[in-house]
Parts: structure tokens; sequence; C-alpha cells
């Protein structure tokens, strides 16, 4: 039984880089998308175009959906030195740095409104900004975004690399959102995820292999 | 070196006439601007469109900027319209991050250290004489330096620029400071800028609140604003009510005010609602007339939330209908900013504005305004007391 989060909540995922946070935020954009949602992507680490070609190898086409139920917000492109995309026609919201904080909360808030709310917001990843700004900035960020994606977007996820934060940083996130969900390495590197909490919601927080695409990981 | 470049002495315009007008012409020279907020908003707008107006009128306009690369902030500019690259003299603070060359002339080259930063920046005051200065911004410093040099380096650029009689612009966005800090900026600069933004029903709206510090100086309400391609900043009321008695003339008020105009009537009556947009001087707003009839009040009511300012249309000839038009006014809730047209006011037994005042028992401070409808008189005029009064500037 596969179910969507819930509207007006925020959600981290937790998880050791390489452990697939990405090709499950595909995978949770394939089904919005298909359930008809309209999806932003906050993109700190990868490009537009690699988002495109990789989520094409997983057989999702987001750039059908782009421009209408789709759009990226691209904090990645301007810092980038590489020469900057080729136009694609498609709206996307550039974001000039990793630090401004507030550029990224204004782009999001115009991302909805372009596609209209709710919009389902995918965040990859706030660890990135911790290399650009204090965490005290980005705390604060955290919270007033959070706020504003649960009261007038709608909900937001955001991915987080594990083990590469200090533990308080990490359980202030965590305190900040309704619900963690968690992925790891086995000894023998299979890979499981489980739903830690989820707020105004009973789980089985037990852990459970997942391979490539988890069609069914979470039972909300 | 230009070196015959001199700031300018002129007060220094916002381009909004509405603000220019309160502040006398615009901001003095030499003065200090703080653009702040606490949470995300669309500030920098009010940065880019200050530097730009200064660049039209000629002066020169140094715009620091610690985020964006210089490309994309000239790219991000020309939605502004056309400028001389000349007059507005970029500082760029990210191609020495990115370890590139740096396409302008000033560039920070070590943005590890604040007295680099503070090099670049007075060195480029002192060449170009730059009549505006925009920070763009001091969160950026505050994030990365200890706070008393942050404090240290904001207080010599005010005195830089004091000296060479600009008036300097600084954006910050407080993400770390508590407030006795905060009350300590404040007490450096001559006006804070605040501002807002919130979404709602999925639309993002802006507004400013522009105070100047000391107990005698100019403090606004919130001003909505909205920005234009080409043309900059605007105030923008998105909804104005016009209102009142049947057949009073509001939809002909409606037409005449806007350059476009839709009316949903029946046989000359309007049934749903009359609407136009509003263009002139320097404001934009989205008008809806509301029938006069009794039984569309239902209408009344789904139009009368967030209603910036009502303009409450009464047929100067028709005494018998006032008492209707007073409770139309409670319809819209009594902290609405209203004003009062005295409609038909060319007509045999025309009601004067005071007699009109006194028979509503109205408040002192709420005009009532002569108009001919039909022939354009009086309206725009009315529109203008009522967004002054919207943004607390009359």
């Amino acid at each position: 039984m596969e179910e969507r989060f819930p509207t007006n909540y925020s959600v981290l995922l937790a998880g050791p880089p390489g452990v697939g946070k990405f090709e499950y935020l595909l995978a949770r954009i394939r089904e919005d998308l298909r359930l008809g949602e309209k999806v932003a992507f906050v993109t700190l680490d990868m490009s537009p175009a690699d988002i495109r070609s990789r989520a094409k190898a997983l057989h999702i086409d987001l750039s059908a959906h782009e421009g209408k139920s789709f759009v990226f917000v691209d904090c990645y492109s301007a810092t980038s030195s590489d020469r900057p995309e080729p136009p694609t026609g498609k709206k996307t919201f550039l974001v000039s740095s990793f630090s401004n904080l507030e550029g990224i909360g204004m782009a999001m808030g115009k991302a909805g409104q372009e596609l209209g709310t709710p919009v389902r917001i995918y965040f990859y990843t706030i660890s990135t900004l911790f290399l650009h700004n204090s965490s005290q900035a980005i705390a604060k960020f955290f919270q007033i975004i959070t706020s504003r994606a649960k009261s007038n977007l709608g909900f937001i996820l955001y991915a987080v690399h594990e083990g590469v934060h200090e533990t308080m940083t990490m359980n202030l996130l965590r305190s900040l959102v309704d619900g963690v969900i968690e992925m790891r390495f086995t000894d023998s590197m299979d890979r499981e995820i489980r739903v830690h909490h989820m707020r105004g919601y009973t789980v089985d927080a037990t852990w459970r292999r997942f391979s490539q695409l988890p069609e069914a990981v979470v039972n909300l | 070196m230009p070196a015959a470049a001199r700031a300018p002495t002129e007060r220094a315009k916002t381009g909004i006439p509405i603000l220019d007008q309160r502040l006398e012409g615009g901001f003095p020279r030499p003065c200090t601007l703080l653009l702040f907020s606490d949470k995300p908003t669309e500030k920098r707008i009010f940065g880019e469109n200050f530097a730009v107006q200064g660049a039209r009128s000629g002066e020169r306009s140094l715009y620091v900027d610690f985020f964006r690369a210089p490309q994309l902030a000239r790219g991000e500019l020309k939605r502004f319209g056309p400028v001389d690259p000349a007059k507005l003299i970029l500082v760029d603070a990210t191609s020495s991050q990115l370890l590139l060359p740096s396409p302008e002339r000033y560039h920070i080259d070590d943005i590890s250290n604040l007295e680099t930063i503070r090099e670049a920046i007075v060195a480029a005051m002192r060449a170009e004489k730059p009549g505006r200065i925009v920070i763009d911004s001091m969160e950026f410093l505050m994030d990365r330096f200890p706070k008393e040099d942050v404090l240290r380096l904001w207080r010599e650029l005010i005195q830089a620029a004091h000296a060479a009689g600009a008036v300097i612009c600084f954006l910050f966005i407080n993400w770390t400071l508590a407030e006795q800090d905060l009350q300590q900026i404040r007490s450096m600069v001559e006006f804070v800028i605040e501002f807002q933004s919130s979404l709602r029903g999925g639309i993002v709206r802006n507004s400013m609140r522009v105070s100047q510090m000391g107990e005698a100086g100019v403090k606004t309400n919130w001003i909505p604003y909205a920005f234009k391609d080409l043309i900059g900043l605007t105030v923008y009321f998105p909804r104005i009510l016009v209102t009142g008695p049947f057949n009073a003339g509001k939809s002909t008020i409606v037409r005449a005010l806007s350059e476009k105009s839709v009316s949903i009537d029946r046989m000359g009556t309007t049934v749903a609602f009359d609407y136009g947009n509003v263009n002139v001087f320097g404001i934009e707003a989205e008008i809806f007339g509301t029938p006069g009839q009794e039984r569309f009040e239902f209408i009344f009511k789904i139009f009368a939330r967030e209603v910036s300012g009502v303009l409450l249309v009464i047929d100067a000839t028709r005494p018998d209908e006032l008492p209707r038009a007073k409770q139309m006014l409670d319809l819209v809730g009594s902290r609405i900013p209203y004003v009062v047209l005295a409609n038909k006011s060319d007509l045999p037994g025309a009601l004067a504005a005071s007699d009109i005042a006194r028979r509503m028992d109205l408040p002192e401070d709420v005009p009532v305004v002569p108009t001919v409808a039909t022939e354009d008189r009086g309206v725009r005029d009315a529109l203008l007391i009522l967004a002054e009064m919207i943004i607390g500037v009359r």
C-alpha cells in the first residue's frame, strides 16, 4: 500500500552519500506527477540537465512536465564555473548563489506561484548549504522555509547527507520537521530504509531492504 | 579616470512619485538607508530600482554584489530596460570565489578578508563618485566575519559615503543577530525600509514601509508594491473597491479611471461587478466595482475581503440614499481607508461636500471629493487621495 505524504507537511530524508536518496526523490516525484501533483525541485548539487538525464535513465521524462507541473529552482548553475546551461525554453528559477538564502526562499515562493499551490517541493540537498553559510543562519532559514512550505506552499522534503554534519545540527534539523525517513547501508552494503517517525501517524519503524526504485517503502 | 564626475546634490528620487512626494523630492544627501527584513523578501528589487533610477537620472550608481556573478547581475538588471552600463557600476565579489577573471573594472579579490573588501568598495567610491551606493547584502558579511568587525566596516562605509555626499543603501536580512544588535544597526542609519512578503492564495504579495529615524521623521504604512518590466517598482493595490448605492455612477467611475475595463451588466445596471486596471501617478491598482442593489449583496461580500481601500460613490443629488451608502461602508469594515465621491456634483440640487459629510456623520479626516464621472472630473484626485491614505503619506 503506497500513500502520498500529506500536504502541509515537512519531511527530512537522511542517509549517507550514495545510499540512494536521489533515486528515492525521483521515485516520489514520478508518483506525484503521475497523480497530477505539481512539483518543484530545488537543486543545489546538480544541474537541471544532469537531473533530467538521470531521471530519463530511470524512465522519468521530467522535461515533458516542465513548465506545466514541474519546475526547477536552480541554485547550482549560477555558481558552477561551467558555462551556464543553454536555454531549454523551460522556465527555471535561477538562484544566484548558495549563500543567497533569501534568494532561495523567494525563488521557492515564485515557483509555487508559477505552478499554483499546493506544490510538492524536493530540496536536494540541505547539506550543501552548510559549506557556504553558518549553521545558525541555515537553522533560521530552514525553520522559516519549512513553515512557509507547510502553511502556504504545500509539502517539502529535504535530503540531507548523514555523517557530514555534527550531531547537534542533525538533531536540530530533525526537530524542525514533521517526519524523518532514514536510509543506511548494511554491513554487506545492502541498502535499507525506514520511517523513523511521522507526526500524526503511526509508523512501523523497522528497517527494510530496498533496491533500485522503492515503490512501496513508506506506509503512512 | 572620470575626474569631472561629482556626486549630485539634489535629493535622490526613488522613482515612485507618491513616495518621492512624501520625501519632499526623494532621500536627502548624504544619507543611509537600511533595507531590512527578518524573512526572505523582494528587497533586492528596491535596491536595484534605486540604483537604476540614479543611473537614469544621470548619476552614477555603485552596486556591490556579493551573491551574483556580474554577468548574471547585468542580465537581471536588463529587466528595468536600457541603462548606460557606465553609469551603473558593479563591484564584482563573486568571480574571485570561482577563480575566474572579473569582467568588471572593480572587483573584490579576496572575499575572506574584510580589509580587502573595504578597500575595493572605497576605491570604487573614490574613483567613480557615485550618487548612490547599494550594498547587496550585509548578511553575506555578517554570516562570515565576527559581528564587531562587520559593524566596524559598516560604519566605515557609511562614513565614506557620507563624506562623498552619496546615499548608501544596505540590504540586510537578519539570520543571526539579536534585537540589541539590530537596534545598534538602526541607530547608524537615517531611514529604515522594512520589507514583507506573503504568499496568499498562491500569489506572492510584497510590501514595504519607510521609517525615518527620529521623532518627527517620515513614517509610512505598509506600501504594497510590484515590479513591472521596463518600468521598475510601482505601488500596487491588488483590490480597490468602488461601491455605493444604486445608480450613483460606480461603473462610470471605474471606466473613467481604467485603461481597460469590463462590466458585467444588464441593460446598464451592474449585476455582477465592474473591473478595471488603473495606472496613474506611478500607481497600479485593480479596481472592482460592486453592484448597488441590496439583492446583490452576496457579491459585495465576496469582493469586500482583502480590500486595500474603498471609493464610496454617492449621488450628490440624492440625500435619501445617504443612509444606504453608510450601510455599505459598514459592510467593508471601518478600518479600511475610504474616500467619498460626491458624484453628479454638476447637477442642480447637488449637495455640497461639507453637507454630505455632516449628513453622513463622517469622521473629520474622511475626504469628500466632488466628482463628475461622465466628464472624468475629480475622479483621479479621489483615487490619489485614497492611495495616499492607504500608504500613510497624507
